[in-house]
């Protein structure tokens, strides 16, 4: 039996080979589905794993993160190197003592160097290892390493660079700088030094010629108990020799960077499903037009049993194939897609990207998951195949029928949906959550396409003219069930689409505005501690400076999570925040000091609100009572909560009272100003930033961020345009007979082509109409409930229409060219093979 | 944030280097690689050099590779039996001879020399073992005067906060502070022995051809009184401690992969020391070396073919499997003794994994001891 089953599923393998033989196109079309689907997904999930890696190497932001830095005192530039090994002496070793610095190759050109202490830079890694893992030892050895320890350690004219870098600056393995012939030992770009010059500290201090000098220690561990230790280490110390600084930006940026990657890989899945969409229109057509060949075969004697058993073969390959093809593909796609991401991550998040990896793996998930999906997806075909009864009686009303009945089903699943997450989404709290709502809503949209598709065309062919054209309206709807998968991944596309235009285009015009408010002095000066006096002096005494202003910052701590206390001159504090909500009459109270300000991320994670009272450690301190909340101000970007203070406040809790940085207004050129500055103080240009420039920088910054979301955005409108293509492309072929049959009936070529061409124009046109209300709803909910959730930021939604029509120009292009390629083709055709299609 | 990417980037960037380059990092090949590599350019052990004290108590650094080894069998007030062992490890990574040229290279190119400058590496060990729990701790640091290194009056040695500190230029009496992050002890320690010169004068052969070497002395009668804190708990301890100073350029032939060393208080007045270097790879017999010793100061060796030692129990440890319970005969000597751990789990999860705890002895004699298993 086992046998005989193996050469029926056998037999109709080898008859499905000759059919796919025998139309190359749908087999292509399935393919091109999961190519482009695994493509997709492959390509963003290398980006994303290379980038996630690259962080975790090559940067503190994530577990090798120092806890505690010891930096120079105000207005030094360095630590004494005592002060490392007084650490060492005190037990204090998972300390590392850094050295950095720039110097000068022959031809002028500088260059940043890190030096260090190699073996502290290792032990401490191995601790950090050995405790995350416990069970395992410890299998790292200094001794084992090809590294030549014994050249760096001595001093030796050795540093290290990663390969391509070196391959780049330092070809033959030699670099000269401070004239000093350097031999360059280049290690694998694996080891994410980027285009870091690393040596080790013997060297570096002679290089640097610093001797006995560090730029900062880090400390790794627990950093109350550091904190604690270090100062009982330097207790009798006189001189304060360091200041000690926790590093708290992490959290901020972690969970940026998770949700940048959360967004990207939201976009992946997007894209997948739309891949998915089109491979499984290419199955259901080759089914249909299998059906007779399929009844045929049974009718010959072939098991209903081996039939299905070689459909899923049949099914499990192409499955194979495509994802292959994806998956090599995908790597080329991430190839691509990484200078853009290592250009925000590096800009952004000060790492450096680490060069392409793969794993095979991938591969077998992707082919897993694409062959689940493809199953699911077909499941209902091929059951529909089997229940088919042999005296073949599947008329085409009875297609008709059931695609009304599947296209209601859709509807009321998709209402189901939207209902679920209306009712879901005031509740949800959490970013994460409204993402998985907005999922819902994202799968629910297409849903609603083919009933909706279905009324409008009711509708238009009520109110068209009588005779050809309200034939071809007519006809339309009768499109809609073979195109409509197609059409749904293009409104899915389309919708995501819009969807990210309004969120890049609000925030980027929200985040201008504030910028505008908020930078209102031509430039910011932030001074070394002794040198502010000087300044503020200098500028009071300039003619053509007409206010200066000051702001004074502190570090302090709100349910144990690092804020800013901060306060502003006068003029500052009223016109540089733009409130998010305000008691009436709060200027008054906030100048007397009976009320605080609070940023809108700081509200949000803590849900404040204006009234609630707010106390911080400071206020203890200095017996001030806590002061409730007068205005909640908009703060983008800052990863850390910020409270505001009036001056009065400030003094009464007795802090610093000279400004962190200082601004000016100025009437005539800034570059005038900053040269009386840095001749006269005298102050660096690191340490002027004029106004034009902050912005053109965060603007900048922002829009690279952005950029690899658009891309992948349009990614996923292509393969939906690829994918409307080959539907219709299958829509033609199988529509030769009619339109043969209409061009019989003395119906002109150009008219024909004039009918397909409107039919086509009203679907497409239809589903822009419908992605317009639910890119907007994306939009809203990504703005209002995600974005707001996730960062605290609020972004006023601003609709793009240009950005809008845009869209509809590339569907209606994508869906122009698809139509009338084969269009043309067919119409050039002899009118009896068309013909003649019906009865093959 | 900026300031801080270099020191993360380089820890990291030697993770990923050390990682990806240590596939050998195998327990049996992790010693072997440690002790048996290339000599070349080291100053060699040869006979009838006469060790010079206080002098040899410092470090050689025109020697490969060297120790401060002391491992103490002690006693809480409430009697439970701790044992406890500190080793500085001394790892020179260049020769004597390529210093020199390295000096002469950086004479050259305009660099001055720095303090950072070393061609030592120093990696300590340190575990405390009862019968209930074994903890071990390891640093590594650079040569450096103030961090790691010794230093000859008051006589020190010391990597970071882990220090031998003497009252003068001898090695005793002295004071061992050590403060892991589980666990820290400060021992006083005094002996009124003289030191035992092990092998012929100091110069202890370590296989049959006499082609490898090191010079090696002992003290196994070291008194000691102190403290110990487990838990946030002190104790106060007393005890016995050994040292053994061993320095070489070249510890173990090739083919040898790994020894089984004992350190055993036969009773109050003598001891053994005891070791078996093991040659895996079956070309050469292993080989035996002993020595008994008294406190007086008398002593001689045991020669190779005297020792019998056979593992009679093994145990798996997270860092490999270790034979823990040995029958060792020794006839001329009288000796028949079964050694049984204190712990059978005293492996050390270090860069090096290796077994070393406090001992139990019965049979002909009654004692305590220490063992050291490596190369498994």
């Amino acid at each position: 039996m086992s046998s005989q089953l193996g050469l029926t599923v056998r037999l109709s393998l080898a008859v499905f080979a000759r059919h796919y033989l025998k139309a190359p196109l749908q087999a292509g079309a399935i393919l091109l589905g999961f190519i482009l689907a695994v493509m997709l997904l492959i390509g963003v999930r290398a980006t994303n794993e290379n980038a996630v890696r690259s962080y975790s190497q090559a940067t503190e932001l994530l577990s090798q993160r120092a806890q505690l830095i010891l930096a120079p005192v105000a207005g030094k530039k360095v630590i004494a190197d005592s002060v490392y090994i007084r650490l060492r002496q005190a037990g204090v070793t998972q300390s590392l003592a850094v050295l950095a610095g720039t110097v000068t190759d022959s031809k002028g050109q500088r260059w940043d160097i890190q030096a260090s202490d190699l073996i502290a830079a290792l032990s401490i890694q191995q601790y950090q290892s050995k405790s995350n893992d416990t069970a395992k030892p410890a299998k790292v050895s200094m001794l084992s390493s090809g590294i030549p320890l014994a050249k760096l350690l001595s001093g030796k004219p050795y540093i290290l660079m990663s390969e391509s870098h070196a391959e780049q600056v330092a070809p033959k393995g030699i670099l000269e700088l401070e004239g000093v012939m350097l031999s360059v030992i280049s290690v694998s770009d694996e080891f994410g030094l980027g285009n870091a010059i690393l040596m080790d500290i013997s060297l570096g201090q002679q290089l640097l010629d610093r001797p006995g000098e560090l730029s900062y220690i880090a400390l790794f561990g627990n950093a109350s108990q550091l904190t604690a230790k270090v100062s009982q280490i330097f207790s009798q110390q006189s001189i304060k020799q360091f200041e000690l600084a926790e590093q708290d930006e992490g959290e901020g940026l972690t969970s940026l960077t998770r949700s940048f990657h959360l967004n990207l890989t939201a976009m992946s899945l997007l894209a997948f499903v739309v891949g998915l969409f089109i491979a499984y229109n290419g199955v259901r057509y080759s089914l249909l037009k299998r059906q007779k060949l399929l009844v045929q075969l049974q009718q010959q004697g072939v098991p209903q049993r081996a039939l299905l058993i070689a459909l899923f073969l049949e099914l499990f390959g192409l499955v194979i194939i495509g994802s292959v093809l994806g998956f090599i593909l995908g790597l080329q796609l991430s190839h691509w897609l990484q200078p853009m991401i290592a250009l925000t991550l590096e800009q952004l998040y000060g790492a450096r990207l680490l060069p392409g990896l793969w794993q095979w793996s991938w591969l077998y998930q992707a082919i897993g998951l694409t062959f689940v999906a493809a199953i699911c997806a077909c499941l209902p075909l091929f059951n529909a195949l089997a229940k088919q009864p042999l005296a073949r009686s599947s008329s085409r009303f009875e297609q008709q029928r059931h695609a009304g009945k599947y296209q209601r089903i859709l509807f009321v699943t998709a209402i189901g949906l939207l209902t679920l997450a209306a009712t879901l989404f005031p509740f949800s709290r959490d970013y994460q959550h409204s993402l998985i709502l907005l999922g819902v809503v994202t799968v629910a949209i297409p849903l609603l396409l083919p009933l909706s598709l279905q009324l409008c065309l009711s509708v238009a062919t009520r109110v068209s003219r009588n005779g050809l054209w309200q034939y071809a309206v007519a006809e339309s709807k009768e499109l809609i069930a073979p195109l409509s998968l197609a059409m749904m991944a293009m409104l899915l596309a389309l919708t995501a689409n819009i969807s990210m235009n309004t969120l890049v285009g609000s925030f980027e015009i929200t985040l201008k505005n504030w910028l505008d408010a908020r930078l209102y002095a031509d430039i910011y000066i932030r001074p070394p501690n002794d040198k502010i006096e000087a300044t503020q002096t200098l500028l009071a005494k300039q003619a053509k400076v007409s206010a200066v202003y000051g702001q004074w910052v502190h570090k302090s701590h709100y349910q144990n999570a690092p804020i800013s206390l901060m306060t502003r001159d006068v003029h500052s504090l009223r016109n540089s925040n733009q409130m998010k909500a305000q008691v009436d009459n709060l200027w008054p109270q906030f100048f007397e000091g009976s009320a605080l300000m609070i940023s809108e991320p700081m509200a949000i994670k803590y849900r404040l609100e204006v009234g609630d009272l707010v106390s911080l450690p400071e206020f203890k301190n200095a017996s001030q009572p806590p002061l409730p909340i007068g205005a909640i101000f908009y703060d983008y970007g800052n990863p850390l909560g910020q409270v505001i203070v009036s001056q009065h406040t400030w003094q009464r809790l007795a802090l610093s009272s000279s400004p962190t940085s200082i601004a000016a207004s100025y009437t005539g050129e800034i570059a005038e100003l900053e040269h009386i500055l840095q001749q006269q103080i005298p102050l660096s240009a690191a340490q002027m930033y004029n106004q034009a420039k902050i912005k053109q920088r965060a603007l900048e910054i922002f829009k690279r961020t952005f950029s690899i979301t658009l891309v992948l955005n349009s990614l996923t409108l292509m393969v939906a345009a690829i994918g409307l293509f080959s539907a219709c492309l299958m829509l033609t072929q199988a529509r030769q007979a009619p339109l043969a049959r209409l061009y019989a009936l003395g119906v002109s070529r150009n008219q024909l082509r004039g009918i397909v061409s409107l039919q086509m124009l009203l679907i497409v046109l239809f589903t822009c109409l419908l992605a317009l209300p639910a890119g907007a709803l994306l939009g809203y909910l990504l703005i209002n409930k995600v974005t707001l959730q996730a960062f605290g930021w609020s972004i006023a939604m601003v609709w793009d229409w240009h950005a809008y029509f845009q869209v509809v120009l590339i569907a209606l292009g994508a869906s122009a060219l698809a139509v009338l390629l084969p269009l043309y083709w067919q119409t050039r055709k002899p009118l009896i093979t068309s013909l003649q299609q019906e009865a093959l | 944030m900026n300031r801080v990417l270099p020191s993360a980037l380089l820890i990291s960037f030697i993770t990923v280097f050390i990682t990806a380059c240590s596939p050998a990092a195998s327990p049996s090949t992790g010693m072997g690689q440690l002790l048996n590599g290339n000599a070349q350019g080291y100053t060699p052990v040869t006979p009838n050099v006469s060790l010079q004290f206080p002098a040899d108590h410092m470090a050689h650094n025109d020697f490969r590779q060297e120790w401060w080894y002391l491992t103490a069998n002690l006693e809480t007030e409430s009697k439970e039996q701790v044992g406890l062992q500190w080793t500085q490890f001394r790892i020179a990574l260049s020769p004597p001879s390529a210093q020199q040229t390295d000096r002469q290279l950086l004479a050259n190119s305009a660099i001055d020399s720095s303090p950072w400058q070393t061609e030592q590496l120093y990696m300590s060990h340190t575990a405390i073992t009862s019968q209930t729990q074994h903890q071990a701790e390891e640093k590594w640091s650079r040569g450096h005067q103030s961090i790691a290194g010794t230093q000859a009056e008051p006589l020190t040695i010391r990597q970071d906060d882990w220090q031998w500190r003497s009252q003068s230029k001898q090695l005793f009496p002295a004071t061992l502070n050590v403060a892991s992050s589980d666990f820290s002890y400060q021992l006083q320690l005094d002996t009124t022995a003289p030191f035992q010169l092990q092998g012929d004068n100091g110069y202890s052969v370590k296989n049959a051809a006499g082609s490898v070497a090191s010079y090696y002395y002992s003290q196994p009668f070291i008194t000691v009184t102190g403290s110990l804190v487990r838990d946030g708990k002190r104790e106060k301890v007393s005890g016995h401690a050994w040292l053994d100073r061993e320095w070489s350029s070249q510890f173990l032939s090739k083919t040898q992969q790994g020894w089984d060393w004992f350190a055993i208080r036969l009773d109050s007045t003598s001891t053994l020391m005891l070791f078996q270097l093991r040659d895996d790879t079956g070309e050469q017999s292993h080989f035996y070396s002993g020595r008994r010793m008294y406190q007086d100061g008398r002593g001689h060796n045991i020669s190779n073919q005297q020792i019998t030692m056979t593992a009679t129990a093994w145990q798996q440890t997270p860092s490999g499997r270790y034979p823990v319970q040995w029958h060792i005969q020794i006839p001329s000597e009288n000796i028949d003794i079964t050694t049984t751990p204190l712990n059978n789990d005293s492996s050390m999860p270090l860069s090096i994994p290796y077994w070393e705890g406090p001992i139990n002895i019965s049979g002909t004699h009654n004692g305590m001891g220490y063992m050291e298993l490596t190369g498994y």
